[in-house]
């Protein structure tokens, strides 16, 4: 579903991202492990189609990523921090969010979709910016949910939640991963990546040094390997 | 670009600006202003039935007088009361600071006096709010204060990223935001038209032309608010940061509403600097002087004038003459007076023109002033509509004095050699009422079109350009 091939990105002399290969699956987990400025967000720009690579090809489903948006129809994107519109209930900003990705979907619907995220029906016609960060996380899954994206992107998702929300997040991931969908996650939570990623691969200045199944190890061998790495 | 995106995204941001609380504050005080200028648009307008009322006593003064020689009734003379336009209620111009009446009599151009800052103390010119300055200098502010972060807001918190993924395009995003501004920026525009509209249908005077104004007025305002969006919602998108964002849109404020124009105003008027009243009158006395002094049929300078009449009629003595000499020397006079005034008078007002010119040719570059140039034409309150009454009052007089010139020549006898001669040469009262009242007429549409081209070009032309500045940020514009 998702592949890198030989992807690089330069900042003026600076190497954002060297010859990243990677593939990922349908229905795959893929957590990005790395230290801040490693290139985790980089590689997630490039999917996106947000900035354009130096060299070699980000491909979402055999399209390759660019400013042109021919992969939008395919993708959703979960940022650290869910703003939206605070003075727009989450009922609302989905509406809306849904609508500009062409599906339009009834009142009914988009509370079951809120809902399907884990937020809570009493929740879903307060103004946005009386959330907690979790419930804003929750309303940018129902946007991904709405659109029916094959991909989500996450960049560092569960950063600042307390552990009942990320251990609801991870359990809204999997369940996502069970509906055939496929999640490439930026984290520095090792944990968090053990626990909901099929795969983890771990960055260093823009390369990827390591990639892991998460059949073959545990959060503490990660641990010692991620901290052995940087 | 679809359209049913662009609607989604301006009626999301506009939902979203009246939802918010700092726009209640705003709201409230635009409407304030909006009080305060309307009323003082009303109060200011209401002085057209004190000049009507003293044009009507001029009149009646005038009618009323004795039986009189034709050359006292020159000199008695009359008033010309400049009228405000009807629109004048939503844009004062520079009327406050112009006269608006002004004593018309034979030989003499008088000038236009009374003005509302001559009777005002300084605070004039900071107390002044008219519905068309608060369009001009607030609007601006009202509309870069909503918009400056529409953008880069969403950029910082990633919103944007989620806009973009979600399907939207920058071109869709950048035409929706600035729609949606534009949308509020003609919600509180439109108070402001309404209470012109309601002064408009409730005055006696309102013509068709003047709808056809109004309709002018409230294309190039909604032109200018449409300018102003574009340009909010382009710098928004190109600013790092919604702080840098706003700095940027409140330098082009200052720029636009207080450099310019203080700047084009000093040029104009130390490159070409205008002599003083005394210097001006002087310049002309000293003129006239050289052509002698028509009263007197025997000064010198008209010596080969009378030669040459006497010659055509054939006679040796002025008294001879089938008409009065007197009332032809002063017709002659009169005519030559004038055209000394009239040349200085255009000299003047080409200095004054140039003084202007900084000011009409920075309109090219500076919307702010385009429109302020553009709105006081159309309604009437610029400077070349108070050149246009100056020119219409001397017409008038000139037409008056030499009309009481054509009578003495026509009904006096010919043996009376000076001017007015006390209560034996007179002319029955009712031949007053046959000259015509002075009537000020508004300049035209399309004269005063015509004097603006500039600033039309200029608003057209800023238009353009700021919706190409959008475009061109549609394909240039950073997400991250």
């Amino acid at each position: 579903m998702l592949e890198a091939r030989n992807l690089s990105k330069k900042y003026g002399n600076t190497d954002a991202l060297q010859d990243l290969n990677l593939k990922v699956g349908q229905g795959e987990v893929y957590c990005l492990l790395g230290q801040n400025g490693a290139g985790k967000t980089t590689t997630i720009n490039i999917f996106l189609g947000l900035i354009s690579p130096s060299g070699g090809t980000a491909l979402i489903d055999g399209v390759e990523a660019g400013r042109k948006g021919r992969t939008n129809h395919l993708i959703a994107y979960i940022p650290e921090v869910v703003q939206l519109y605070g003075n727009m209930s989450g009922l609302e900003n989905l509406d809306f969010f849904s609508r500009l990705s062409g599906h339009k979907h009834s009142q009914q619907q988009l509370g079951s979709l809120l809902l399907k995220a884990g937020l809570k029906e009493e929740e879903h016609r307060k103004k946005l910016s009386f959330y907690s960060k979790g419930m804003r996380q929750k309303v940018g899954i129902a946007i991904a949910l709405s659109k029916e994206a094959k991909v989500i992107f996450m960049d560092e998702p569960t950063s600042g939640l307390d552990p009942k929300a990320t251990n609801e997040f991870t359990v809204i991931c999997k369940e996502l991963a069970n509906e055939n969908k496929t999640i490439f996650m930026a984290t520095h939570d090792i944990f968090n990546a053990v626990n909901v990623g099929d795969k983890i691969g771990i960055m260093k200045e823009g390369r990827l040094i390591q990639s892991s199944d998460t059949t073959t190890i545990n959060a503490h061998e990660l641990q010692e390997l991620y901290l052995k790495t940087i | 670009m679809r359209k049913d995106l662009v609607r989604l995204i301006a009626s999301q941001f506009g939902k979203g600006v009246f939802k918010s609380r700092a726009m209640l504050p705003i709201i409230g005080i635009l409407l304030l202003l909006l009080a305060y200028a309307t009323y003082s648009g009303i109060q200011y307008h209401d002085q057209n039935h004190f000049r009507e009322d003293h044009q009507h006593m001029a009149r009646s003064s005038w009618e009323n007088n004795p039986d009189k020689h034709p050359h006292r009734m020159a000199h008695f003379g009359t008033f010309a009361f400049r009228l405000k336009h009807p629109l004048s209620v939503f844009d004062f111009g520079i009327e406050s600071y112009t006269g608006n009446a002004v004593f018309l009599e034979a030989h003499k151009q008088n000038t236009v006096n009374f003005s509302e800052a001559g009777f005002s103390t300084g605070m004039l010119r900071f107390g002044e709010l008219s519905l068309a300055m608060i369009l001009q200098l607030i609007l601006p502010l009202v509309i870069f204060f909503i918009g400056y972060s529409s953008i880069v807001s969403d950029r910082e918190n990633g919103t944007l990223k989620i806009l973009l993924t979600q399907g939207a395009s920058w071109k869709e995003i950048l035409f929706g935001r600035s729609m949606g501004l534009f949308i509020i920026a003609v919600l509180l525009i439109t108070p402001f038209f309404l209470a012109t509209m309601i002064f408009l249908l409730t005055e006696d005077h309102t013509v068709l032309g003047d709808w056809a104004r109004f309709a002018l007025i409230g294309t190039s305002y909604l032109l200018y608010a449409s300018i102003l969006c574009l340009v909010t919602i382009a710098i928004s998108a190109s600013s790092r940061s919604a702080k840098n964002a706003l700095i940027k849109l409140l330098g082009l404020w200052l720029l636009m509403a207080v450099l310019l124009p203080k700047v084009s105003q000093a040029a104009g008027a130390y490159f070409n600097p205008t002599p003083t009243k005394l210097e001006f009158r002087a310049a002309i006395e000293e003129e006239v002087k050289k052509y002698g002094d028509s009263h007197n049929p025997n000064d010198p300078y008209y010596n080969t004038l009378r030669d040459s009449v006497l010659q055509v009629h054939q006679v040796s003595s002025v008294s001879e003459l089938p008409f009065n000499y007197s009332g032809f020397v002063m017709s002659q006079g009169e005519k030559i007076s004038a055209e000394i005034y009239n040349r200085h008078h255009d000299l003047l007002m080409a200095r004054y023109r140039l003084q202007n010119l900084p000011a009409k040719w920075l309109a090219l570059i500076n919307p702010y002033l385009a429109i302020r140039n553009l709105s006081m034409a159309l309604c009437g309150t610029g400077f070349e509509s108070y050149v246009d009454f100056q020119l219409q009052a001397e017409d008038y007089r000139y037409m008056l004095a030499q009309k009481m010139n054509d009578l003495q020549i026509k009904y006096i006898s010919p043996s009376r050699l000076s001017g007015s001669e006390g209560k034996r040469d007179v002319l029955n009262r009712e031949t007053w009422k046959s000259i015509p009242d002075f009537k000020h007429e508004f300049m035209s549409l399309s004269t005063a079109l015509k004097n603006e081209l500039i600033s039309v070009i200029s608003v057209l032309l800023w238009l353009l350009l700021s919706l190409w500045g959008v475009q061109y940020l549609s394909h240039n514009a950073k997400a991250i």
